[in-house]
């Protein structure tokens, strides 16, 4: 009797198998695994590519590469997104597979006009990472900028990816946006978005095809170029290599960078900076929102392009000196840019403002931008030069 | 047979016992006259060739009845029994003797290798126990083998058991049982216990539970174990079987109990918990950080061999967003031209390793090479280049395959090889959510679970500091001042705090 009742409940249990289970199941060579979309306008409608990776390329086999590339692309046009991208199975075999997308690009046109509507469905949608970089496509279509090829990553987007982390690290103008940061700054009133920018470099034509791998300098590339900036959801300008350095000291987005000041008498020298702390101080005078920004670097000589004596200490103050002027004047530029040419708070003086005197805040808030156009602002800038490598003197200084 | 007891006359004795026997061929009755005069006398000895040795019968029994048994006994003497007696106590040089007075006794003795002698005109003959048959020796274990340690395993003779163990043991409290279990076998078991140091309770319990087997054949220590383990079902083993002394010794000294078996090598512990199969002898032979180090590989092993494949279909077929992007490609790439579904494709390479290690198994010596050499092809490169099989899939079998003989206690791989199968269903079915819900039921399974009291998991659920010694751990042996709590409370100081440092 115990068995019987043993055995049926068995059965029943393995009804459930064939009944729940399966639903989403999906084999490996059933993805088209995405890796990048770019979403552009096209008359009313949006424009959505997606580059999409063909392994077997990419993950060279015995007997492997028959020449195809390792990526392609497939587009499609619909009034929303959602639609495009399911439309796209019909040029495609396979469904789209979005939960490795790496990088979100989006043509500078559609940016101008407003992107916030074409993120809904990247956040809404469960199958999405919100991880993934955002990134408008300098001067060009996103389309276009995703049908670029890469030598060294086959895949393009790993290549932006990849090259957006690296040199993030190094390099002061470029920074990362992940797609929730964009949003929850779109969010917050006290702080307008930046996204970075990418740019195609070089003749058109060839990017798209193999042969524009297999040169030694491609004749197209890739490149990250300078900070977007928005106002809400619409780009309204773009910031220059100096303005991004600026912008991402501001930010503490700095991990190490270089940069050079002028020797006294002719000749630079370039500093690397190892360490970077900025604070950004906002507060009420008279009425009137005052925004200090305080920011404290400890840096390195990397290298000596003149005749100076760095075993005196009296020259390293005097470089030290040097480079603070540099950067009062590269966050001073910054600043003016932000109040003055684009009147747009895209540092995050309100979200500061809101913490020191959340009171006050309340009612500055709904005209924020109009305020901060005329707000006072206070840089000041402290610079500790720490080391001089591993020799004291440039041996062209020891031969005089 | 009318009358159970043995009569007078010799005639009939023997008839009796020979229609007992079903008139065996190799029943040796060998009749002889010993004594002179009025004292001389019938006399039979009785034994089954090949169970006895002969040339002891020649020279202990035959050569002092036939050359000194005429000059003692009178037919006059008072007392009936007097020649018997003097038989036993001074003619017959040898150690086991014993009267017998019913046939079921005399036959039961021959059956073990004893000889009978009876005398015409008494009610008793002797049983004089001359076991001596064909045996193997004692050689290293084939199953359990170290590196270090001990190398001898226990032999299919009972007797030469309970000697390796007391050999090691040297001990009064070493306390053996004997009984015989099987009515038609009576097979010798015997419960092997230190006094003093093994739990009453599940002493009792041992007991219990082997009085209770009424079957009519144990020919190995497998009868006995699916006997006496616990009443409800599980795939796990809660009795432990060894082939080595030393193991059942350590065993004995934490307060376990051993069950014997005659005619098996295998040795039977009792009570027998998770964490006993992942302690091999040799853990405590070689320095403790290495054997600390081992254990954990031995749980990453089943690990292993338990998840993989199912955490392989589960994230390949459900969460690929699990997998970092470059994996997903090379996987991806390597699936280009499956035609089954990984669920498919896992259970044909399970399935075929499992064939081949059968078929390693069952397989005649001879033909061994031919089976590997086939095997190596199917497994191998012969199935990815032919597109069946993806190469990820098949490093995945294998790695699984090898894993599970990390495990030291071949029981508990055996129930790992069938989990397997069944997280592997759930993967394909519900992916993670169906393999975290297998985990929990199959952790709520083992909580479950008792091995003669004590619960299966301790000392890790119940948890027990003090004992976690000997779980992950192996401290060295100047630390484990305490036996193992969960077996018996009685006499836990193994040794003193530590003094002999080597100062």
């Amino acid at each position: 009797m115990m068995i019987r009742k043993l055995v049926s409940l068995l059965l029943a249990i393995s009804l459930v198998l064939p009944l729940a289970g399966c639903w989403d199941r999906r084999e490996l060579n059933e993805l088209a695994i995405s890796v990048a979309m770019g979403i552009d306008k096209s008359g009313s409608q949006y424009q959505v590519t997606v580059q999409v990776v063909q392994p077997g390329e990419v993950a060279m086999q015995k007997g492997g590469s028959e020449g195809m590339t390792p990526v392609t692309l497939y587009k499609a046009e619909g009034t929303t997104i959602f639609e495009a991208i399911r439309k796209m199975t019909t040029v495609s075999s396979r469904k789209i597979y979005a939960a490795h997308l790496r990088i979100i690009v989006i043509g500078e046109e559609l940016a101008r006009e407003g992107i916030g509507d074409a993120l809904d469905i990247l956040s809404r949608d469960y199958e999405l990472r919100s991880d993934s970089f955002l990134l408008i496509a300098k001067g060009t279509t996103a389309a276009h900028t995703l049908g670029i090829l890469t030598p060294l990553e086959k895949i393009p987007a790993n290549k932006i990816y990849e090259s957006i982390q690296t040199s993030e690290k190094v390099w002061a103008p470029v920074i990362s946006v992940t797609l929730d940061k964009f949003i929850n700054d779109i969010e917050s009133k006290g702080k307008n978005p930046v996204i970075s920018g990418i740019k195609v470099s070089g003749s058109n034509e060839k990017g798209g095809s193999l042969g524009n791998m297999k040169t030694t300098q491609p004749a197209v590339s890739i490149q990250n170029n300078g900070l977007a900036v928005f106002r809400k959801d619409r780009l309204i300008g773009w910031l220059n290599q100096e303005d991004s350095k600026g912008y991402n000291y501001i930010l503490n987005n700095i991990v190490s960078t270089v940069g050079h000041v002028d020797c006294p008498h002719g000749g630079q020298v370039a500093l690397e900076v190892i360490h970077s702390e900025a604070q950004i101080k906002s507060s009420f005078q008279n009425g009137r929102p005052r925004l200090a920004v305080e920011l404290r670097t400890e840096q390195n000589v990397g290298e000596v392009k003149c005749q100076i004596d760095l075993t005196d200490m009296q020259v390293i103050r005097e470089l030290e000196q040097q480079a603070e002027q540099v950067l009062q004047g590269i966050l001073e530029h910054l600043l003016e840019v932000s109040q003055k040419k684009y009147k747009s708070d895209f540092i995050g003086f309100g979200n500061a403002l809101h913490r020191s005197n959340p009171g006050e805040w309340r009612s500055l808030k709904t005209d924020w931008d109009e305020i901060f156009e005329d707000a006072e602002t206070d840089v000041t800038v402290k610079v500790k030069i720490k080391r001089t490598g591993t020799v004291t003197n440039s041996f062209m200084e020891e031969r005089e | 047979m009318d009358n159970p007891n043995l009569q007078a006359s010799l005639k009939v004795n023997i008839e009796s016992i020979k229609s007992c026997t079903n008139g065996s061929d190799d029943l040796i009755v060998r009749e002889f006259r010993i004594g002179s005069g009025r004292a001389e006398r019938d006399i039979a000895i009785l034994y089954f060739d090949g169970l006895t040795d002969e040339r002891s019968i020649n020279q202990f029994i035959m050569e002092p009845l036939m050359q000194y048994g005429h000059l003692q006994g009178d037919r006059s003497d008072s007392k009936e029994n007097h020649l018997l007696d003097r038989l036993k106590n001074s003619v017959l040089t040898v150690g086991q003797i014993r009267e017998v007075d019913r046939f079921e006794w005399a036959s039961d003795s021959l059956m073990n290798g004893s000889i009978v002698v009876m005398l015409d005109g008494y009610l008793t003959g002797l049983s004089i126990s001359m076991a001596g048959w064909e045996q193997r020796a004692v050689s290293e274990p084939t199953n359990q083998t170290v590196i270090r340690g001990p190398k001898e395993a226990f032999t299919e003779n009972i007797t030469v058991n309970t000697a390796l163990i007391r050999r090691i043991i040297k001990d009064p409290r070493l306390t053996l049982k004997n009984r015989k279990i099987g009515k038609v076998t009576k097979t010798n078991v015997s419960i092997m216990y230190i006094a003093g140091i093994a739990d009453e309770e599940a002493l009792k319990e041992v007991n219990k539970r082997l009085e209770a087997i009424d079957t009519d054949s144990i020919l190995e220590s497998g009868y006995i174990e699916e006997f006496i383990q616990e009443e409800s079902y599980t795939i796990f083993p809660t009795v432990q079987n060894t082939e080595r002394p030393d193991s059942v010794a350590a065993s004995l000294l934490e307060g376990r109990i051993a069950i014997l078996i005659d005619g098996t090598p295998h040795v039977l512990l009792v009570p027998a918990l998770f964490v006993q199969f992942f302690q091999a002898a040799e853990d405590y032979y070689q320095r403790a950080d290495i054997s600390t180090l081992i254990r954990v590989l031995r749980y990453f092993g089943l690990f292993i061999a338990t998840l993989v494949p199912s955490l392989y279909i589960a994230i390949t077929t459900y969460q690929q967003e699990m997998l970092p992007t470059q994996l997903l490609i090379s996987l991806a790439a390597q699936r280009e031209g499956v035609p089954f579904p990984a669920f498919i494709e896992a259970l044909i390479m399970e399935a075929t390793y499992e064939i081949l290690r059968e078929a390693g198994v069952r397989m005649p010596r001879a033909v061994g090479q031919a089976v590997s050499i086939v095997g190596t092809l199917v497994i191998g490169q012969a199935a990815v280049e032919a597109g069946i099989i993806s190469a990820s899939m098949i490093i995945v079998v294998s790695i699984t395959a090898i894993s599970s003989y990390v495990i030291p206690e071949f029981d508990m791989s055996i129930a790992v090889r069938i989990l397997r199968f069944i997280f592997m269903g759930l993967a394909a079915a519900f992916g993670m959510f169906g393999v975290f819900v297998g985990m929990s039921l199959l952790l709520l399974h083992l909580s479950n679970l008792r091995s003669f009291g004590v619960p299966y998991m301790a000392p890790v659920g119940p948890i027990n500091i003090g004992d976690q010694k000997d779980v992950i751990l192996r401290v060295p042996h100047n630390s484990m001042n305490t036996r193992p709590s969960m077996f018996s409370k009685l006499n836990p100081i193994r040794q003193r705090r530590a003094r002999n440092k080597g100062k």
